[in-house]
């Protein structure tokens, strides 16, 4: 197999497994913060707040998978 | 009445340039593009003026070069203009422009100050404000026909990301000491294990440290760049289905990822600088603590 088909099969099949998992990160994280808003919403801010921080840390990791992707996708021919 | 129909015409304007702008796409070719995305000013110029084949003149090409410093330049020009219009002469019953930019600094110094308290966030706010607005600006500036991100190019991010660095460090000496300063990077060992681990805790924190600007620029800008992207292949998508119309209209297939870009330009712009605020509040002297402990 040549090197650009081997990229050309690897940068989706890569960026979705990367997108998967933040997706499960991303639910988990985005429906703890919704029962605890619906619990107490007087601080409904803070969670939120902390809820935002959090995903874009967790939705980081695929950005990275989709920038070493729009990086490599240079090199199929 | 009459305002009500300036709006609507507004609207129609608006809708009948996003309609124009894919054809634009099409005819503006697109080959040897390194990312499909929609044409800008400068690229549609340089375009006119025959850069691609080589005989544009000295201008244009530097102009195409540095077209995201161009950008970059026309939103902080903006921002100047709008804000220098909102506090020009400020009135007790407010205009529109200093109603829009009063309202603006309100609502972020109140969430400014709502993280970092109310004697800390006063003095952060400015920077922090001006971050939030000049990344928020230029994100949207993307959707406006004709006009680019210039956050969609890492080195805009990463300039802006090294700011935060340099800001978040030079607090931290201010705050600290420099003393202080080195015995937050060592961990803020109290005890004998806390000194015993420092050799370990000193590289981490400084790797973590470096660590800080390199994901918040990378972060805003495979956002932004995904963003654009993605409303370039759309446009392309409508342009190509009509194609053999042979009419130089497309379908406005990317309208329904506008309202998703505008959504994520602003929560992107938030994420930055509600990181650059955590980073703060990080190096700022834990008062809390202190007062629990001379209790």
């Amino acid at each position: 197999m040549e090197a650009s088909t081997a990229l050309a099969f690897a940068l989706p099949i890569g960026l979705a497994m990367a997108a998967f998992g933040s997706a499960i990160g991303l639910s988990k994280a985005i429906s703890a913060a919704m029962e605890a808003m619906g619990r107490q919403p007087e601080v409904a801010d803070k969670i939120q707040t902390a809820m935002i921080i959090g995903c874009a840390f967790i939705e980081a990791l695929t950005i990275y998978a989709f920038v070493s992707v729009f990086l490599l996708s240079g090199k199929i021919h | 009445m009459a305002e009500a129909r300036a709006h609507w015409i507004f609207v129609g304007i608006a809708l009948l340039a996003w309609l124009i702008c894919p054809t634009l796409a099409w005819a503006s070719g697109g080959e040897g593009e390194e990312h499909p995305e929609l044409p800008n000013l400068i690229h549609l110029l340089y375009k006119a003026l025959g850069g691609a084949e080589g005989h544009a003149p000295g201008w244009i090409n530097t102009l195409y070069h540095f077209q995201d410093v161009f950008f970059a330049l026309l939103v902080t020009g903006v921002i100047i203009l709008i804000v220098r219009l909102g506090t020009r002469n400020p009135t007790l019953i407010p205009g529109p422009a200093q109603n829009v930019v009063e309202l603006f600094i309100e609502r972020f110094h109140s969430f400014i100050c709502g993280i970092l308290g109310p004697k800390e966030g006063r003095r952060y706010v400015p920077f922090l404000g001006t971050l939030f607005l000049y990344i928020w600006w230029m994100n949207l500036f993307g959707l406006i026909p004709l006009m680019k991100s210039p956050t969609a190019v890492l080195s805009t991010t990463a300039a802006l990301a090294c700011c935060v660095f340099l800001f978040v460090q030079f607090t931290g000496m201010r705050r600290l000491g420099v003393l202080g300063y080195i015995h937050h990077l060592a961990g803020s060992p109290q005890d004998v294990v806390g000194w015993a681990l420092v050799p370990l805790m000193l590289p981490l924190h400084i790797i973590g440290e470096i660590a800080k600007p390199v994901s918040l620029s990378l972060r805003l800008f495979g956002n932004i760049l995904g963003e654009d992207v993605l409303l370039g292949v759309f446009a392309g998508l409508g342009v190509a289905i009509l194609a053999f119309t042979k009419l130089p209209v497309g379908v406005p297939l990317h309208v329904p990822f506008i309202l998703l870009a505008l959504l994520m330009s602003t929560v992107q712009a938030l994420v930055f600088t509600l990181l650059s605020t955590i980073y703060i509040m990080q190096m700022l002297p834990h008062e809390h603590e202190e007062r629990a402990a001379s209790r």
